[in-house]
């Protein structure tokens, strides 16, 4: 278990060095789907990725990826661009997630976009966009709220 | 063919989460199907955690597992076996699920219709309490949609598996 970590000014270092793979770290199912991030291209937000590893499919017929590792990916994007761009260091905690199946996933690199909707004293709410080769056609979409947690808090 | 008793439900649906590779690999564990209530366990694993620093589950890691599980019970609930994927899923998340024990949980088919299977599920830990509950809804593919194979594969005999 990592200590001195994860603290008040380890959020804020992070979050000033825009250091995603530090968050990630911490996120071991996260790496086990094979989630990255990087800065968009053009613009100030992020852009996630999933890679087609074999361990993601839930459909071998097709073969399609799980649902749930398409929601998986959606959630830990939506949480590491939270921690980015909330007003303060933030530490998000989940409270609900809805997610909407537009098209089948197939077996490629996955992509998704966030867009923080509404960010209140404590509480938050993100979109999440989800597409492989056409980013005009996307897999999947979600919404989701977070309770936004103080960092102080979190000293244990 | 007769219809399938519980037992012949939680083998077939046994084998459908071992197909899939991401829950194999897992080791999700079906203990109970029945047209009525399916219930599963995940193993404790390091990989399931989504806050190191913390002990805390990930929560995708109930998304995935709600997912299974509601979809999983839609099979028993069908006339016969009919491929549905997920169409929507809400999972509301009562607490974070902890490090260090398995995770249990069980969905039910609530109605099923010509075009839609509606469920729901919820995630405990032994002594914690209730961690998550979902609803699902599925759709039907109908029997012109899934591949004879589907229903083969579920209900295949154990030694066909060589």
């Amino acid at each position: 278990m990592p200590e001195g970590i994860y603290g008040v000014e380890w959020l804020a270092r992070t979050r000033d060095d825009r250091d995603l793979a530090a968050w990630l770290e911490l996120m071991p199912y996260a790496r086990r789907i094979g989630v990255s991030a990087q800065p968009e291209a053009q613009g100030e937000g992020l852009l996630f990725r999933l890679d087609p590893q074999p361990g993601n499919v839930g459909n071998v017929m097709l073969p399609a990826l799980h649902g749930g590792v398409v929601a998986a990916f959606m959630e830990t994007a939506a949480t590491l661009d939270l921690m980015l761009a909330s007003r303060e260091p933030r530490l998000p905690r989940v409270v609900d997630v809805s997610i909407d199946y537009l098209r089948t996933a197939r077996l490629v690199p996955t992509y998704a976009r966030c867009s923080l909707l509404r960010e209140g004293r404590r509480l938050a709410n993100v979109t999440v966009t989800a597409w492989q080769k056409d980013a005009a056609a996307p897999v999947a979409t979600a919404r989701l709220h977070f309770v936004l947690g103080d960092p102080a808090n979190y000293q244990e | 063919m007769t219809s399938p008793t519980d037992a012949d439900w939680r083998r077939a649906l046994s084998r459908f989460v071992n197909v899939i590779p991401h829950t194999r690999e897992l080791g999700l564990e079906v203990l109970e199907a029945s047209p009525r209530l399916t219930r599963m366990r995940l193993p404790w694993h390091e990989d399931l955690l989504g806050d190191s620093a913390r002990g805390l589950v990930h929560g995708g890691v109930l998304t995935m597992l709600l997912d299974t599980a509601c979809g999983s019970a839609v099979l028993p609930a069908l006339p016969a076996p009919e491929v549905c994927p997920t169409l929507d899923l809400r999972v509301d998340h009562f607490r974070p699920a902890v490090a260090g024990l398995d995770l249990l949980v069980e969905a039910r088919a609530l109605r099923v219709t010509a075009s839609v299977v509606f469920t729901e599920g919820r995630v405990w830990q032994s002594g914690q309490g209730d961690v998550a509950r979902a609803v699902g809804n599925f759709v039907r593919l109908g029997p012109r949609n899934t591949p004879p194979e589907f229903a083969q594969a579920l209900f295949a005999e154990e030694n066909d598996h060589a």
